[in-house]
């Protein structure tokens, strides 16, 4: 019952933003969000089935240049979100077909390997996404500036309470039983007749859409995005280490984790500008050798006792 | 590997961490404290990642106008001066991370005006923030008319579009060499080194040029052996190579191990820089020609603080011992751009600053700066030159040329 | 003709790659780590012949040595005492720790060595051989002959020496290994250490060839990924059929295709690979 009860303080706690009038935070809080999306998401197919996805970024780039192609033909912004949501469903579960019989290492480089190519084929498409030279989507002027921070905000909160929502509901169900068994032993699944085929495939397109949609909010949200902007190795990284942050394996654990790595970031960003990636890289070392379970292992950890998966 | 927050201890132990974070993160923000005679710039500039050699050369351009500026008490508002500050922010080369610097340093760092970040697209980026929030921004290395597309209206940008760099050069080129016939493209597929290459592409096809490759390289590419030889192949008379220094460079050394030689070849941007020279060698980079926005050779006198184009080099000498390249010239620039608007407004008004700006018709040491309909310089010719010898000879403009164009780039 | 140009282009380029990766995939096959901070020991190795050349004269063939040495020490370092204690957990562990760690040292290289590109220039400089109207670089053929020679001496080692048999064993069937006396986390430690020792030493080759600035580290790793997937992993024969393979796609791909689809050509390779043949030309079925 824990979770549910961190994951409403969490989703409160960020609402209260917009309260404060302050557009910076408000803008700190709309990236906290987004990032959580992209954790818990991620969370779906690297967590719960076990296959560490690094394609995180492919469906965000996806998703901003869907939505953002979407805006420059005056559609309105949640027909664009919704859209690139539903493509992204169905090309995570064409690619997720093709790659999910690969495990490990190999299933993580193939991930990858997508990013890369899809941020290739968008700096060729030039007239359709503008190539190199990036892609404009028109602004709404008739927003104020707290008018407009409030909507992308509330849009990505809102994206987030939908994302926990099916997160935590794949995880209660049989969906997430049959992914915990993938996880733990996929031939042993198969053999009690898991199928387990159909499960990852909707884990990993699962994993997609709400990463589609959060970059569709993003590509509207920032006006101007560039191949390298969207289809950027970092957006895969990072979620994945949220993840670890908050505990592998937990939607809220994902969001809770997304959130201390923004905060945590934006200090050090702020106060030790020339080690800034190093202090991260030490964190995630750090992170690893001692905290594999997540920050919320500490307290494990710190008495000696082992942590039970 | 599952570990649910099924503890209240681990959920105590969470929250805590995350509030210890969140605690610093707001016990860290700046003082708000703002002197009453202090007029606060904001600079966001890529002083970590890839981007940090352009930043330093930024820091540096700005640096030494707010040094000569605050030696002379200040700028001039109305009837009194108010001296300069500079908030520098670091936004890791990354683009999303300017438009975030950009903000913050409206709404937190409360900077009265404020510079973009480094080249076109972060330029294009940033400046939506600066029409949201109204605050009058000069971009110091915005060339691209793409930038200004959409009409803003706070926005400057210093540089003369793209187009202007090189049409000049080829009336020279043809004067010179009646047989020019055949022109190579090779561009990195980026912002801004396309933006050139559409221009030339235009500039050729209207002199009656036919361009015989014209082919653009992936950003990260190491090797350019296929397409050098392809376009060895083609035999043309005039080749273009665009992208940054790295690019220029490695396309240049990769030409010469392939024993590519043409009667003229001109690169974008590495020729400018002085590490160009130091990296291919006097022989590598001997007869290459090369555009920038100014050039050390260039002599104007200015009603800014420098009072002169040698003043300018001359005090930035002084100062870091180096003579100055276009990089830090046009940061220089673009913040006395800003100062000679606010001492044409009086105030520090926004609005009138802007208006200012717009209406800007001021000699500088970069040369004379005054702004089109929608925010770009038209002002001035961009130096031509061609490096001999390690050194820059200035083919155009005639009013600071320094010698004629030579053939034949082994 | 052109061909033949372009034909010995991808054949240079390729042993290149193979020099490239050969380290690396010695390190995914035996350890089944993927080691991220590949690409920053090459930059690493091309920054110790930029320093020991403007220092001492030293040319790069010789910094070799001293970069295979040292590398190798702290190779052996850092899998002995940080990549051990996670090698038997599920490889998202060893995945974000070398990135963690490739992270500190870019930050360390950015702060250090500061990002402008830096060449290394021979001075008199090496020029280019010609074959008829076929042109070769004489820096790529130098870096091309003792990236064979590496690959080769790796081979010999792997097949005649106590050691390298030992690695091949682990490599094999740990299990069976371990019964056979092998100390794994030894052999781990000094198969960890060769791969940084190649990978450093690549790079002091490659810092005649190309720009050296700690960003550059990326495309070095993108190219290793793609090298192994199609060659094969642990296998060093395969290191170098992968390069080759790599360096004739990318070289053809770019004068059929246009230079601006040679990157796209790699990783769609990398995607075939691994949904057709995951193991690589020459590999067996390794590790997940």
């Amino acid at each position: 019952m824990s979770k549910y009860i961190i994951l409403g303080v969490v989703l409160v706690g960020l609402a209260a933003a917009p309260l404060t009038g302050d557009t910076y935070l408000m803008r700190m809080a709309t990236l906290a969000c987004m990032y959580a999306v992209m954790a818990a998401s991620w969370n779906l197919i690297g967590g719960l089935t076990g296959y560490p996805s690094f394609g995180t970024a492919a469906f965000f780039g996806l998703g901003a240049y869907t939505s953002g192609i979407l805006a420059t033909l005056d559609v309105a912004l949640p027909i664009s979100i919704a859209v690139a949501g539903v493509v992204a469903f169905v090309v995570a579960a064409i690619i997720g077909f093709i790659l999910l019989r690969l495990k490990g290492h190999y299933f993580a480089i193939a991930t990858l390997a997508c990013v890369e190519l899809l941020r290739e084929i968008a700096n060729s498409a030039t007239d359709l996404t503008g190539g190199g030279m990036g892609l404009n989507i028109p602004r709404n002027a008739d927003l104020g500036i707290f008018a407009e921070a409030s909507l992308f905000f509330f849009a990505m909160w809102g994206l987030l309470a939908l994302t926990a929502l099916v997160c935590l509901m794949v995880e209660r169900s049989k969906i997430g039983f049959a992914l915990a068994c993938i996880r733990q032993a996929e031939g042993a699944a198969e053999m009690i007749g898991v199928n387990s085929t159909l499960y990852k495939t909707l884990a990993f397109a699962l994993s997609g859409v709400f990463v589609a949609m959060a970059g569709g909010v993003y590509a509207s949200w920032v006006h101007y995005i560039e191949p390298g902007d969207v289809f950027d190795i970092l957006l895969t990284i990072k979620p994945v280490v949220m993840a670890l942050i908050g505990g592998v394996g937990s939607t809220v654990g994902a969001i809770v984790g997304a959130i201390v790595y923004i905060a945590a970031e934006e200090v050090i960003w702020r106060n030790y500008l020339d080690f800034s990636s190093g202090i991260i890289g030490l964190t995630v070392v750090g992170l690893v050798l001692f905290l594999p379970h997540g920050l919320g292992s500490l307290h494990l950890r710190l008495r000696g006792k082992a942590v039970t998966p | 590997m599952t570990f649910a927050f099924r503890d209240f201890r681990s959920v105590g132990w969470s929250a805590a961490a995350a509030v210890l974070v969140a605690g610093t993160m707001f016990g860290t923000a700046p003082a708000q404290a703002q002197a009453k005679d202090v007029i606060k710039f904001g600079a966001p500039l890529p002083l970590t990642g890839a981007l940090s050699p352009e930043a330093l050369k930024a820091k540096q351009g700005f640096e030494i106008w707010m040094e000569m500026v605050n030696k002379a008490g200040g700028i001039k508002v109305g009837d009194r001066k108010m001296k300069v500050e500079i908030a520098f922010v670091d936004y890791q080369s990354n683009t999303p991370k300017a438009v975030q610097a950009a903000e913050g340093l409206i709404t937190q760092e409360k900077v009265d005006f404020l510079f973009s970040p480094h080249g076109s697209g972060a330029a294009k980026a940033a400046s939506n923030v600066s029409e949201k929030y109204k605050v009058p921004t000069v971009a110091a290395t915005a060339s691209s008319t793409q930038v200004f597309d959409q009409k803003p209206r706070y926005l400057f940008g210093t540089y003369t579009p793209n187009e202007t760099l090189l049409a000049p050069l080829f009336p020279i080129a043809k004067r010179d060499l009646p047989s020019l016939k055949k022109v190579a493209i090779y561009t990195r597929n980026d912002l801004f080194p396309l933006a050139l290459s559409q221009a030339v592409e235009r500039t050729a096809k209207k002199n009656g040029l036919d361009i015989v490759f014209n082919e653009k390289y992936a950003i990260t590419a190491l090797d350019h052996s296929s397409a050098l030889s392809q376009l060895k192949a083609a035999a043309p008379d005039w080749i273009f190579v665009f992208g940054y220094t790295n690019d220029n460079l490695m396309i240049r050394k990769q030409m010469i191990d392939q024993r590519l030689e043409a009667p003229l070849i001109t690169m974008l941007t590495g020729p400018s820089y002085p590490e160009f020279v130091e990296a291919a060698g006097v022989a590598g980079s001997e007869n290459i020609t090369g555009a920038s926005w100014w050039d050390a050779a260039v002599r104007y006198t200015s009603e800014d603080v420098f009072g002169s184009t040698e003043g300018y080099i001359k005090a930035f000498k002084d100062k870091f011992g180096i003579v100055p390249d276009y990089g830090h010239a046009s940061y220089t620039v673009a913040a006395v751009a800003l100062q000679l608007a606010i001492e044409k407004a009086g105030t520090t008004d926004r609005e009138k600053v802007r208006d200012a700006l717009a209406s800007l018709d001021a000699k500088t040491f970069f040369g004379p700066i005054k702004f089109n309909e929608i925010g770009q310089a038209n002002s001035y010719d961009p130096p031509i030159f061609q490096l001999r010898d390690g050194k820059t000879v200035v083919l155009y403009p005639e009013a600071t040329k320094q010698g004629d164009l030579r053939l034949g780039v082994k | 003709m052109i061909f033949v140009q372009i034909l010995v282009n991808g054949l240079v380029l390729g042993s290149l790659y193979a020099c490239i990766a050969a380290g690396f995939s010695l390190v995914w096959g035996v350890l089944n780590v993927i080691n991220l901070m590949h690409g920053s020991f090459i930059v690493l190795g091309a920054y110790l012949a930029l320093g020991l050349y403007l220092s001492i004269g030293l040319a790069p063939w010789w910094s070799l040595a001293v970069a295979a040495v040292l590398f190798f020490g702290i190779g052996y370092l850092i899998q002995r005492f940080l990549i051990n204690r996670v090698i038997a957990a599920p490889v998202l562990l060893s995945l974000t720790l070398t990135f963690g760690l490739d992270l500190i040292i870019q930050n360390a290289m950015l702060y250090f060595f500061k990002a402008d590109y830096r060449s290394l220039k021979l001075d008199p400089a090496l020029g280019s051989l010609a074959f008829g109207s076929v042109v070769v670089p004489v820096d790529r053929l130098i870096a091309m002959i003792f990236a064979l020679l590496l690959t080769l001496a790796l081979y010999i080692v792997l097949r005649k020496s106590r050691v390298g048999r030992a690695i091949v064993a682990v490599r094999v069937d740990q299990g069976a290994a371990r019964l056979l006396g092998v100390n794994i986390p030894s052999i781990y430690a000094i198969a960890f250490g060769i791969g940084t020792a190649m990978a450093a030493s690549a790079g002091t080759l490659l810092a005649l060839t190309f720009p050296i600035a700690p960003v550059a580290s990326y495309a070095f790793l993108g190219k290793a990924f793609v090298v192994c997937v199609l060659g094969g992993l642990g296998s060093v024969p395969g290191a170098v059929l992968g390069g080759l393979l790599l360096g004739l796609v990318e070289t053809f791909g770019a004068y059929a295709l246009g230079p601006e689809f040679a990157v796209m050509l790699s990783f769609g390779l990398l995607i075939l690979f691994l949904v057709v043949r995951p193991q690589g030309i020459l590999g067996r079925w390794g590790f997940e």
